[in-house]
């Protein structure tokens, strides 16, 4: 009979059951429990959404679902508020409906088994008891007990119900003592993982200008598992304290040493804000969909100074098997002055620049943290092909210096009874180290590469480093590294050599 | 029959009252610049299966524009698009979506939970179908269906069975597809770029050296080799390739990975209740595999052409053709000066590099310290400059060594080169020498020093030209040679010519750094 009804050609029957079904299609997707939405999304995998739904609650205590809440709440964030009622208790279920969980909970009831024939395709029904489901179900059809399948034959097992607290997804359930009855505004807020967002930035650099255009996307990303329906929606730049809720979230952890250059600014942005963070609302309402990456335009500046800059630090004796390419350093502020203009909530910096035919094309990108505004910025974006650096060892050796040090201090008592104090000074050994540098430059332009030496106070007692002589004058920039700006010209180099005297 | 599929098809691709959705099904022309994987060191080969450099990908696409707020879809953009690098030109932006909702057996199911489904069973003796209605009650991972007789679990029992959808749901597409909603604006034709980056791809340089019979000249031939991982085909494309290492970041999907909801999973797996037998235990829920099948038929059709890994095919271009070199800031940027096709899966070369009688000297090398040393390695060594016949930039890659002996063409060895700046000296190791032996004998001992005595041997019936290169620690020195020797990047080098048939001899000393008494 049913079979008849699908394939039959019945129009007026066919149409209607369509018509049911297309119903249901247009649901996917549109038709929402969820009432007027206000999503605060932060940096670190996390948002806050208040949902303000349109409920009837009956006078006296009910269960009250909430369906279409994000599919990775917080449960022990939720809060319910209204007037006229009082909560009793709140649940989140989480036993999910599954043909195991079902088996489980149909232990003591009974199910319609549904068997096929083999030989002759034949079905048979018969009711069954299922009696255990403990890695294998045990079943009583009649006064035989048996486990099924088996016999490995075919056979369909059909539940008369499924359990009530066993479901598609996890569910919020709130039990509520309300004074009276009839339609409220209901406020429910929680806190949801999966939500996050970071900033995208475009820039083109024009070398020849020594200019950037920049533009700032806001990238919105929703894996709660839900979709959240004309929200209104505001981002907060800052990571507020959370206890851990997994792994790996939101860090923009820019490893290893910094390019030279960067340095923290004290201009306040032109955002609104919380405390020590900034806001970023986002204009109308939008509609965020679970899967799905968001981008909000939020910075478009023209014409921010910026320069270009070759960088190369070595290690203590560094000396590797062939010339290393400088790192390539994009130099730029976000200063109102010649800058950005803006504090820049952290994200990725992305260098375009355009080739010969006009074709803009990437060079590099890199992640800049939380930058309050008239902060100097400089992003390696990549290595130069032409310009590289071979370090290499000259001479080592072990010098004695004039100085003396004292090493002992004893203090003697003779056999008549005096003490004398006796002082043994050593002389101080150093090795020297000369170390050559070989600066190449392939290009047809001459230019400057900021060569770095490090280490220079690795441990504690490495504290008396000296430079005996340098061919160019460098900078101590630190007690472990010294810099030299070293200028090379176009097709050219420069061999830069530096004596270290160090204790070890 | 037929008919009814019309009616439903027509019905659910009628327009949603909302927003106006404009499609753009290809761009009218495409330029893909490939980058070599940052973390791919020379040594690494490309590995096709797992390609892991990227492309920026600039497509030029004409859609005409009806006035107000209106959502623009960009399809058959690649796969691996990275949605948050879309930059999209020609027009004023809303905002862009990227919704990862692919028409999968994944994305049906997480469609239809909850809605009614048709169940397909086939009798495995009696080839009878039967249909039923039902509701998908759980979620796509645990499938539980209500029939009018009661709810049963799908897939548990041993049946034929699939599962039939009415429909394919709005909002799952087969092809990757980005889309934009634009401000009020006044319509009409727009020209539109839209550039992104995409990962699954990478290049490399491919080198091949034609050694003169006197190996002290090479002609070089080189190839950018390209390769695509992506689904999307890039049809008459501007191809660029760009040499040098480009800093990028690592893409956090810590999240999509973890979580259950995630688009990026499209995996199903379905779990039965504990299935045991008399004469087994087996308390797991096991996964079984099931086929989905859709009533709709265009969504099958809808398929990307792809290559598919069996016929991944490689493409080499006429080598008249060229890619010009140019200077990209401080990368190197190959142009191919003609329209190519980035096919799906698929690899291509094209030409970069020709050149005649490269001179370049035969090295046999050693690196030595105290009575430790490494195996004799073959190198040729060539001057990347003007005047010794090269002086190219050389991007990192493979290179290949043949020489012509006994009338035909041979391998002699293959090596790696690392990104190379004109002016610089370059070196390919290409092959462990055997018939150039070292043995080295300690002569004295002290305990500060030990002198010792190598002997190079050479059963050549040619003379060879050897190095031993000289390795410090940084706390110990080599000296008291007994020949001369020269200085390169503050080492050691003993260079010299053992004839044929012949054997040589160096003595030296490894000592200790002492302190020389100041005064």
């Amino acid at each position: 009979m049913r079979k008849l009804m699908l394939i039959g050609l019945g129009g007026a029957l066919a149409a209607s059951l369509f018509a049911q079904d297309l119903r249901a299609q247009q649901a996917i997707g549109e038709e929402t429990a969820q009432g007027d939405v206000a999503v605060t999304i932060y940096n670190n995998n996390l948002a806050l959404v208040q949902d303000i739904r349109q409920m009837n609650l009956p006078a006296g205590t009910t269960r009250q679902e909430f369906p279409d809440v994000s599919a990775s709440i917080r449960p022990e964030t939720v809060s319910l508020t209204g007037s006229d009622f009082g909560i009793a208790e709140q649940n989140f279920d989480y036993d999910l409906l599954s043909p195991g969980k079902l088996m489980e909970k149909a232990v003591g009831q009974t199910v319609t088994l549904l068997r096929t024939n083999t030989a002759t395709g034949a079905e048979t029904r018969e009711r069954a008891k299922v009696l255990s489901a403990n890695g294998g179900v045990v079943i009583q059809v009649g006064d035989r007990i048996e486990v099924l399948r088996d016999d490995g034959l075919p056979v369909r097992v059909i539940f008369d119900k499924v359990p009530p607290n066993l479901r598609a997804k996890p569910t919020l359930s709130v039990t509520v003592d309300s004074t009276r009855a009839g339609v409220r505004p209901l406020t429910l807020s929680y806190l949801t993982t999966g939500l996050g967002w970071r900033a995208d930035y475009v820039s083109l650099f024009d070398e020849k200008a020594g200019t950037i255009n920049m533009q700032g996307w806001i990238t919105l990303t929703n894996s709660t598992g839900t979709t959240f329906s004309n929200a209104e929606t505001l981002l907060v730049a800052g990571e507020v304290g959370q206890i851990q809720q997994g792994y790996g979230r939101g860090n923009y952890n820019r490893g290893g040493p910094q390019p030279q250059g960067n340095n923290m600014g004290t201009e306040t942005g032109s955002r609104e804000q919380l405390g020590d963070f900034y806001l970023y609302p986002i204009k109308g309402r939008t509609t965020i969909a679970n899967a799905q990456t968001k981008q909000v335009s939020f910075l478009d500046v023209i014409g921010a100074k910026a320069s270009k800059a070759y960088e190369y630090r070595n290690e203590w004796m560094g000396a590797p098997g062939s010339a290393q390419s400088a790192a390539t350093v994009l130099k730029f502020s976000n200063a109102r002055e010649g800058g950005i203009g803006d504090a820049m909530p952290a994200g990725t910096v992305r260098v375009y620049m355009k080739d010969a035919r006009g074709q803009a094309q990437f060079i590099g990108e890199n992640a800049i943290g939380h930058t309050p505004g008239g902060s100097n910025l400089a992003l390696k974006t990549g290595e130069a092909f032409d310009v590289k650096v071979q370090p290499f060892v000259e001479k080592r050796e072990i010098i004695k210096s004039d100085e003396w040090e004292r090493s002992v201090r004893y203090r003697i008592t003779r056999s008549n009874g005096k003490t004398e104090t006796v002082t043994i000074d050593t002389q101080k050994e150093f090795w020297r180290t000369t170390m050559k540098y070989v600066v190449t430059n392939a290009k047809s332009s001459a230019v400057t590469v900021d060569l770095i030496q490090s280490g220079l106070n690795r441990y504690w007692y490495w504290a008396d480093d000296r430079v005996v002589s340098e061919t160019i004058t460098g900078e101590q920039l630190n007690a472990n590294e010294r810099i030299w700006k070293v200028p090379v010209p176009a097709n050219g180099e420069t061999t830069v050599t530096v004596v270290f005297d160090t204790r070890y | 029959m037929r008919l009814w599929f019309a009616f439903i098809v027509s019905l659910i691709a009628a327009p949603a009252a909302a927003q106006t959705i404009v499609t753009s099904e290809v761009p009218t022309s495409v330029s893909v610049s490939l980058y070599r994987n940052p973390d791919r060191g020379e040594d690494d080969a490309i590995e096709l299966e797992y390609l892991q450099g990227f492309a920026l990908i600039s497509e030029t696409r004409e859609v005409d524009l009806p006035p107000g707020k209106v959502i623009i879809r960009f399809e058959g953009v690649a796969s691996g698009i990275q949605p948050e690098t879309a930059i999209v030109t020609g027009t004023d932006l809303a905002e862009k979506n990227r919704d990862r909702m692919l028409l999968s057996q994944r994305g049906l199911l997480d469609a239809f939970t909850g809605q009614r489904v048709t169940i397909k069973r086939t009798n495995a003796k009696t080839g009878n179908v039967t249909e039923e209605s039902g509701t998908i009650r759980s979620g796509s991972d645990r499938l539980i269906l209500q029939t009018k007789d009661g709810f049963e679990a799908l897939y548990c029992n041993y049946q034929n069975e699939t599962l039939l959808f009415p429909g394919v749901p709005k909002g799952l597409t087969a092809k990757p597809t980005l889309s934009v909603t634009t401000r009020d604006q006044p319509g009409g034709k727009q020209t539109i770029t839209l550039t992104y980056l995409a990962g699954k791809f990478d290049w490399q340089a491919n080198y091949v050296g034609e050694l003169a019979p006197d190996a002290k000249s090479m002609n070089l031939t080189a190839w950018l080799t390209m390769a695509s991982g992506d689904d999307t085909s890039f049809e008459s494309a501007n191809a660029y390739a760009i040499a040098g290492k480009i800093e990028r970041q690592e893409r956090d999907n810590s999240e999509d990975e973890n979580s259950e909801y995630s688009a990026d999973n499209l995996e199903v797996y379905f779990s039965c209740w504990p299935y045991g037998t008399t004469t087994s235990n087996l308390a797991q829920e096991i996964p079984v595999p099931v086929n989905v099948q859709t009533l709709s038929a265009p969504a099958v059709m809808m398929r990307m052409e792809a290559a598919s890994e069996e016929d991944m095919n490689i493409v080499v271009t006429a080598q008249k053709r060229m890619a010009e070199q140019e200077d990209l800031g401080d990368l190197k940027l190959y142009r191919i000066p003609f329209p190519v096709t980035v096919a799906a899966r698929a690899q291509k070369q094209v030409a970069f590099l020709k050149k005649q009688a490269v001179p370049g000297e035969m090295i046999y090398r050693s690196k030595v310290s105290g009575d430790d040393y490494e195996d004799v390695e073959m190198l040729f060594r060539v001057q990347n400059k003007k005047e010794f016949g090269l002086g190219e930039a050389l991007p990192a890659g493979k290179i290949a060594f043949f020489q012509s002996a006994a009338g035909r063409r041979m391998l002699v060895g293959e090596s790696n080169v690392a990104d190379k700046a004109v002016g610089e000296e370059v070196e390919f190791p290409f092959a462990n020498a055997s018939n150039v032996n070292i043995n080295i004998e300690e002569r004295e001992s002290n305990k500060k020093s030990e002198s010792y005595t190598m002997s190079v041997s050479n059963a050549n019936p040619f003379p060879v030209t050897f190095e031993a290169e000289f390795n410090l620690d940084g706390y110990s020195r080599h000296d008291n040679f007994t020949s001369k020797m020269t200085r390169k990047k503050g080492k050691n080098i003993w260079s010299v010519v053992i004839p044929a048939n012949s054997e040589i001899k160096l003595g030296y000393r490894k000592a200790e750094i002492e302190a020389a008494d100041k005064d």
